[in-house]
């Protein structure tokens, strides 16, 4: 026999048990009449099944206690796991099972599972939120990073013309004060009008998504710095319930500076108009000569040599004029290759040497080569750096009048290794100092001393300083001479470098 | 007596094919290398034309003339300008102020340039009777 029999049946036993004890009692009373030997064992049998009666009753109800406190902790606790299991209903106290307040408690019961349900739904659906919102937020301050850590800067507004988003790029050129800000119409927050015109343009009129200008923009020091702008529609499709917007959302327009190409562009304008200019002044030559020869006006053997040696001399002029271009718009464009190896300084210096001796020669000059005893160990590239060589004695040379000195120094200097190129020539005024580094640039009053392109020394200064992270400079005097030097990296200065060992314990 | 023709330019080899060309037809021709050397040697003879090159040291094309333009004495020489780059120069400066009555394109030659040299000979003998 089970709990859950004894159970059942544990009412009607305690009922009988009760009405017994009490029927018992109840005999011996009425049949007292003094005699004690019937009466007190009939009360002690009464009295037994009253006792019986009553601890079955408490079990009972000791049993009925605890079930529904149990049941009702199980509602009231609203655990949705025991409450969905259909077992949890079993747990009811048995006597119910059939009766109207089980039907009741099953009835609460699956409404409370329901609403448990939906209780679990809306938790999770809360989850996914609480996880989007963060990822959101993580997705906008990346964002918001990367939009930071642009130079170009980037403004934003919406579709009610009042300022979005601008990164501190774009705060700063546009004096946009981002606390102040947060939303405020575009046109009072920026001086420029053509910005904010581009911006509402480009969010409302529907013709084109995207729209560019190149605009001029002051900044706080009053200096215009132009940009080229693009702005673009910001357009939003509407993907679920949450974000029911639909369409332009607003505009972004992105600054990038074009000082830089700007003033490529005007550097390659006036590079093409010298280059175009130092053309046609030897072609001026060629022609006029000709047209001399051709209308006869050469009348003795003389002077049609004079002029044909004009000609010859500005042929050789701009096909000097020609490669010498060409050789440095290469270099330049990195077109050439260059082979840098470890290699002595002086082997190229008297290379170089060489090279000019015949020149000096023919001028009678005197080239003296005063090369350092010790080794002058260079990263470089032979052909560019004989070329540079070159360039500075030849000129040294050219501008040195008949008779005169050139010396040819290298040297040590800390860490460096520099040569020199030293002249008693016709030296430099501090203007010239500074400009025969320029392209086609020659001093006016030297032009005569010897033919010329005005290219040999930027060749030189740029694979000095360009190639080689050199410096070329120069100390000059003018009618006393000049000193052009090269000072280069020792590439000896590598390999002496103390190499670091971890100490031993 | 004869014409005399100030060139000015500092490619002293090319516009001697010039000067070449002027002597031959009968002018007396001067040279010098750049605009202050030119200024110098008009002020001691006044030529009766000036054909100067615009890009000089010292003292370029544009600054000759308007030296020559501002000097009551040599204010009406007629002048000529040679450039490489005439495109690049403000045409309304050259013939409204300066008054230069033509621009010769380089690389020149040196027979139209004398063609021009002797119109503008002309026309300042039929305008200007003084200095004839």
């Amino acid at each position: 026999m089970n709990g859950t029999t004894l159970y059942k049946f544990s009412a009607p036993i305690a009922s009988i048990l009760t009405l017994t004890g009490l029927a018992v009692w109840s005999g011996g009373l009425l049949y007292y009449g003094g005699n004690l030997t019937i009466w007190l064992p009939m009360l002690a049998i009464g009295a037994t099944f009253l006792v019986t009666a009553a601890s079955t009753w408490h079990w009972r109800s000791k049993r009925s206690r605890a079930a529904i406190s149990r049941y009702f902790n199980l509602l009231c606790g609203l655990d949705p796991d025991e409450l969905r299991n259909p077992d949890a209903l079993t747990h009811l106290p048995n006597h119910y099972a059939n009766s109207f307040w089980r039907n009741i408690a099953a009835q609460v019961g699956r409404t409370l599972s329901h609403m448990a349900n939906r209780i679990e739904e809306v938790e999770h659906v809360r989850q996914a939120t609480d996880i989007r919102a963060r990822r959101a937020t993580a997705d906008y301050q990346h964002i918001r990073a990367i939009l930071e850590s642009l130079d170009d800067p980037v403004i934003a507004i919406d579709k009610y013309d009042e300022l979005m988003l601008a990164n501190s790029s774009a705060e700063s050129l546009l004096d946009i004060d981002s606390k102040n800000t947060e939303k405020r119409a575009l046109g009072a927050v920026l001086r420029c009008q053509k910005l904010v015109d581009l911006l509402t343009n480009t969010c409302h009129c529907q013709a084109a998504d995207k729209r560019s200008d190149e605009i001029g923009i002051r900044d706080d020091r009053e200096q215009e710095k132009w940009f080229r702008v693009t702005a673009s529609r910001l357009m939003a499709e509407s993907d679920n319930e949450y974000n029911p917007e639909d369409g332009t959302q607003g505009a972004v327009a992105v600054l990038r500076c074009i000082d830089d190409h700007k003033a490529l562009q005007r550097r390659n304008a006036e590079f093409v108009s010298a280059v175009s200019h130092e053309m046609k002044t030897p072609l001026a030559g060629i022609k006029a000569y000709v047209e001399l020869l051709a209308d006869g006006e050469d009348d003795d053997r003389e002077t049609r040599e004079e002029f044909i040696n004009v000609i010859n001399s500005q042929a050789n002029r701009l096909q000097r004029l020609v490669e010498n271009l060409l050789n440095l718009a290469r270099m330049e464009a990195g077109v050439v290759k260059v082979d840098k190896q470890s290699r002595p300084l002086n082997e190229v210096l008297e290379e170089a040497v060489h090279v000019v001796q015949p020149s000096a020669e023919a001028k009678d000059i005197q080239l003296t080569v005063d090369l350092s005893p010790m080794y002058l160990g260079i990263l470089a590239d032979r052909d560019m750096l004989l070329q540079a060589a070159i360039n500075l004695l030849s000129n040294a040379i050219k501008y040195t009048s008949q008779g005169g000195q050139v010396t040819l120094r290298s040297r040590l200097v800390d860490t460096e290794v520099r040569f020199e190129v030293e002249d008693n020539g016709v030296g430099l005024s501090e203007e010239d100092s500074t400009r025969v580094f320029e392209k086609f640039y020659r001093v006016n009053k030297n032009k005569d001393m010897a033919p010329g392109t005005g290219l040999g020394l930027p060749l030189a200064k740029h694979i000095a300083e360009d190639v080689h992270g050199g410096r070329l400079e120069v100390s000059s005097t003018l009618g006393q001479g000049s000193i052009f030097s090269i000072t280069l990296p020792s590439s000896g200065q590598l390999s002496q470098r103390p190499v670091l060992t971890r100490p031993q314990t | 007596m004869s014409k005399r023709v100030l060139l000015c330019d500092d490619e002293i080899q090319i516009i001697r094919a010039a000067e070449f060309k002027i002597k031959r037809a009968g002018y007396d021709v001067a040279i010098a290398a750049d605009g202050q050397e030119g200024w110098e040697m008009i002020q001691q003879q006044r030529p009766d034309i000036v054909v100067t090159d615009c890009q000089m040291p010292h003292l370029d094309g544009l600054g000759l003339v308007k030296k020559i333009r501002a000097n009551p004495e040599t204010a009406d020489i007629p002048v000529l300008m040679l450039t490489a780059k005439g495109y690049e120069l403000d045409q309304e400066y050259l013939f409204e102020t300066l008054k230069i009555l033509e621009l010769v394109a380089k690389p020149f030659s040196p027979r139209e340039l004398l063609k021009s040299v002797e119109q503008a000979l002309q026309e300042q003998d039929t305008t200007d009777p003084v200095h004839t």
